[in-house]
């Protein structure tokens, strides 16, 4: 019974740190803002 | 006359007074507990300011600093912005612990009753952070939303509060008051500027959501998060395990601001990728800067205070931290 609880409270914190893949929730890219832009 | 001093001369501190070399200064004193340290920097910095101009060891007799720069660890700073607003010098501080700027920022009635400017927050984030949420806002109407994101630290004295700040909670505005979020918590996956590419982010004691919501207390919601790794989550009650690294860049930084411009929603989103370090110390000799061109007034404040982000931007990237803009448009799930 320990072991089970103990497993699955390790599986639980594996799965917590590791988390899920994340994807880019957009298209585009980054752009340097230029001096026009603070101007 | 202008003389400027360092105190605390670190991964951060170093790069500041540097940046420091390249205002007109008659003297800059670099201060730190370290004397062989304080040694070392003073002997970089006085190749490009001369051996004249460079002081060693902050003397309350001797010396009369203009502007005192406070790069020493997060939670001495309150007591050295006291002594040295009292004694008649404008202050500069790069502390990035919450409860700290709160207590700098509560030093304004000493700040305006000495005719002085004392900047809090003026470092990398909080710091540059504010200065590109005061920027990203100048187009819109209104604020209602304000997302701060960090990755990576500067010297070691910045990775312990790093490690500590994701331990403690976290202030978020939200809805007209703060609410305590435990640290540690609310992972999000943030997009820093190339190459630096996504960091998962959670919630901690940060302090940039304090000096924004002075600037924007309309804003429905502002909150900041922090990069951590898998080991740093896994310690996070633990003490640090083994010696932080001299400088815990490259790092960035990732600031939405959502708001209506006519009758549109409008998101803009910035940021910058750079050493945390290089970026933290150059923020705040542009803040020193500043101070001294009278663009920054008596009393206390952040650089979300400054009525034109664009000026420091610019002074920014003249000394190579430049910011980014990303421009993107939503892309349809399954598309």
């Amino acid at each position: 019974m320990l072991v089970a609880l103990g497993m699955t409270g390790l599986v639980a914190v594996l799965v917590r740190l590791k988390g899920a893949a994340g994807v880019e929730p957009h298209s585009g890219g980054w752009r340097e803002l230029t001096s026009a832009d603070l101007e | 006359m202008t003389q400027v001093a360092v105190v605390g001369v670190g991964t951060t501190g170093s790069h500041a007074a540097r940046q420091l070399t390249q205002l007109a200064l008659a003297s800059l004193v670099i201060d730190d507990d370290d004397r062989r340290r304080e040694a070392r920097v003073a002997k970089a910095v006085a190749t490009t300011l001369g051996r004249d101009a460079i002081g060693r060891g902050l003397s309350d007799h001797r010396d009369h600093p203009d502007v005192v720069v406070l790069c020493t660890p997060a939670g001495t700073h309150h007591r050295l912005a006291t002594i040295w607003l009292q004694r008649g010098a404008h202050v500069v501080s790069i502390s990035d612990d919450p409860e700290e700027v709160a207590a700098l920022l509560d030093l304004d009635a000493v700040a305006r009753q000495h005719d002085r400017a004392l900047v809090a927050g003026a470092g990398f984030a909080p710091g540059l952070s504010c200065v590109l949420a005061r920027f990203a806002a100048l187009d819109l109407d209104a604020v209602e939303v304000i997302s701060v994101y960090t990755a990576g630290t500067g010297g070691p004295a910045c990775a312990r509060q790093h490690h500590r700040a994701l331990k403690r909670p976290g202030r978020d505005w939200i809805d007209g008051e703060w609410v305590l979020r435990r640290g540690g918590s609310g992972r999000d996956l943030a997009w820093f500027p190339d190459p630096f590419g996504a960091r998962d982010c959670y919630r901690g004691a940060l302090a940039s959501p304090l000096l924004l919501q002075r600037v924007f207390p309309e804003a429905r919601r502002i909150s900041a998060r922090i990069a951590a790794s898998r080991r740093d989550r896994l310690t996070i009650r633990l003490p640090m395990l083994r010696p932080p690294h001299r400088d815990g860049g490259p790092g960035g930084i990732r600031v939405e601001v959502r708001g209506r411009r006519a009758d549109a929603v409008e998101t803009r989103i910035l940021g910058v990728m750079d050493h945390p370090s290089v970026a933290a110390g150059t923020m705040a000799a542009v803040a020193v800067a500043e101070v001294l061109d009278g663009r920054i007034g008596a009393g206390a404040s952040g650089l979300a205070d400054h009525d034109d982000p664009k000026r420091l931007l610019r002074e920014l990237r003249r000394r190579g931290v430049r910011a980014a803009e990303f421009s993107g448009v939503p892309e349809i799930a399954g598309a």
